[in-house]
């Protein structure tokens, strides 16, 4: 699954970036290691990841930083992010910057390992556009690209992140239908995220910052209550 | 101090405990302010009840408004020390609890460091055993274990130390003969680097032994070279040490060849004090001069962007010629 897919590696720490980028291409992947957020932009200018694992501490910046930056390079790219502080304020920060997971060290490589492979297989269905998404959709005052992870709002464009195009697709492909917030969960999330309901609810308050006109009455992504959310409209440009 | 400890963060001062110092001192700030204004108004109504009593007796003895004048005068001036005093103590304690909050939020940073030290060579020995026992026979994977063993018990050797000399945990002073010593030890240290770091050593014929802990002295060693091969951003590191008499000191030069920081001398070595980026704890300087000092000598530190890492240790030569 996922063979050969490019990876991007960005660790300081020598043993565990060589000895994790070995072992990634043992099982399969192509590999660029980077030690330092300089060399990790060099390294996805010369070739865009499918995945990026990242370090959340490195000696030229920080993880976070580094993850926006690559979001706005290359919005197609999963992001990882690894890290030997594992208190819930940065892991939610990291997940709330986009991220698609958060692996605390030490860890299994084989854990690490299913979660890259399922990262990349949520970017694969996401990449896998039904056709009424291609191109541009309108939603609300958003003029949203599926295909490239970005929407443009009153003439500035927006990086989304991956689980903020998989929820806005979801609701789009059921356009005046409400969709509970398990379903949101079990599309967007895998269970070893430990999302809640909340974290689908702050993912709609980011949404509702891009296509709504007015976030005191939302009416373009409307709450269902005690059921989730509900688009009241998208429309195909 | 308590500690409290969840899911991999460290909280000094608890959300709870730090709410209820903070109602103490507002309490103590509204104590102060209704007692100082109770007094000030105390000591002006006594002010002028005494000078309305010297005008009723009508007396015009210069003695006795001499005294009346004098009794005025002390009530306002006990009055004045006792405010001075309030306010004295009321600062005193302000101080005590911002330095308390400061130390706090230091150790929670020097703990989250050595969770981060701790972790890192966790994770890199476990992908290396997992590869081993996987099949993987590469003596690579082997050496790759031996430097991240080498670092977790460096890093845990550190934290001992310095609860250790926190403590007021006694010193091994003897003599030490560096000729010879200096040797054994330096081949112990730049072993656990291999090929990333070279030495350069040059004693004076004429240099007497130090009266040193040789156990301090090695830890302290291993600390400037671990902090070199950290921060020096290059390969192979190259440290060039020289020892000298310098009046009645034995001077011990260490200088590497690395990126050097804008970080002031003195602010090297400061506890907890960590440099640029998120690499190290900020022990291990710390415990250079801490060691230095409690041997009775001392450690200053220089650097500058481009020019490396400098540090002279002072040592007192010792009368013997004993060998550790």
């Amino acid at each position: 699954m996922n063979a050969g897919a490019q990876l991007l590696v960005v660790e300081d720490e020598r043993n565990v970036g060589e000895t994790l980028a070995e072992r990634l291409r043992d099982a399969g992947f192509r590999v660029t290691l980077a030690g330092s957020a300089a060399r990790a932009r060099l390294a996805w200018q010369a070739q865009p990841p499918q995945l990026s694992v990242l370090d959340v501490g490195l000696p030229d910046g920080n993880g976070f930083d580094l993850a926006r930056e690559l979001r706005a390079a290359v919005p197609q790219a999963a992001i990882i992010f690894l890290t030997a502080h594992a208190n819930p304020e940065e892991r939610v920060r990291g997940l709330e910057l986009g991220a698609d997971d958060y692996v605390s060290k030490p860890f299994h490589f084989r854990e690490l390992l299913l979660r890259i492979q399922n990262c990349l297989k949520r970017a694969q269905d996401l990449a896998e556009l039904p056709r009424e998404m291609r191109g541009v959709v309108r939603i609300g005052r958003a003029r949203v690209d599926f295909e490239r992870f970005s929407a443009e709002v009153a003439g500035k464009q927006h990086a989304l992140t991956h689980k903020e195009c998989a929820v806005l697709r979801l609701l789009a492909g059921r356009v005046g239908k409400a969709v509970s917030r398990d379903e949101i969960l079990d599309k967007a999330w895998s269970a070893d995220e430990f999302p809640t309901s909340r974290t689908v609810d702050n993912f709609i308050v980011r949404l509702r910052r891009l296509v709504e006109p007015d976030l005191d009455e939302p009416r373009v992504i409307r709450s269902i209550r005690g059921v989730g959310y509900l688009l009241t409209e998208a429309a195909h440009e | 101090m308590n500690l409290k400890v969840g899911q991999g963060s460290l909280s000094v001062v608890p959300a709870r405990r730090a709410r209820l110092i903070a109602l103490l001192a507002s309490l103590w700030i509204m104590l102060v302010l209704v007692l100082g204004a109770g007094w000030v108004v105390l000591v002006i109504n006594q002010a002028r009840q005494i000078s309305e009593l010297q005008e009723l007796t009508g007396s015009t003895d210069s003695a006795v408004a001499a005294q009346w004048t004098s009794t005025r005068r002390r009530i306002v001036g006990e009055s004045a020390v006792f405010l001075l005093l309030l306010l004295a103590v009321s600062a005193l304690l302000a101080w005590l609890y911002w330095r308390e909050s400061r130390r706090a939020r230091a150790m929670q940073a020097f703990f989250a460091a050595v969770t981060h030290e701790l972790r890192t060579p966790l994770t890199s020995m476990r992908l290396q055993a997992e590869a081993i026992a996987e099949g993987d026979q590469r003596v690579e994977l082997a050496r790759r274990l031996l430097e991240d063993s080498s670092r977790l018990e460096s890093q845990i050797d550190k934290t001992l130390e310095l609860a250790r000399i926190e403590g007021g945990g006694p010193l091994a002073e003897q003599s030490v003969p560096l000729r010879g010593w200096l040797d054994r030890t330096l081949a112990g240290v730049a072993a656990a680097h291999g090929e990333r770091l070279e030495f350069r050593v040059h004693l004076d014929d004429s240099l007497p032994p130090i009266l040193a802990d040789a156990a301090a002295v090695q830890m302290i060693l291993r600390n400037l070279v671990e902090n070199s091969v950290r921060h020096a951003r290059l390969e192979p590191v190259q440290v060039r040490l020289t020892a000298r008499a310098a009046g009645d000191k034995v001077l011990l030069e260490y200088h590497d060849n690395g990126a050097g920081t804008a970080v002031p001398g003195h602010e090297l070595g400061r506890m907890f004090g960590r440099g640029e980026g998120s690499a190290g704890t900020g022990i291990g300087l710390y415990l250079v001069r801490a060691l230095m000092q409690r041997m009775g000598g001392e450690a200053n530190f220089f650097s500058a962007p481009g020019e490396g890492f400098r540090a002279e240790l002072q040592f007192t030569p010792s009368r013997d010629e004993g060998a550790p």
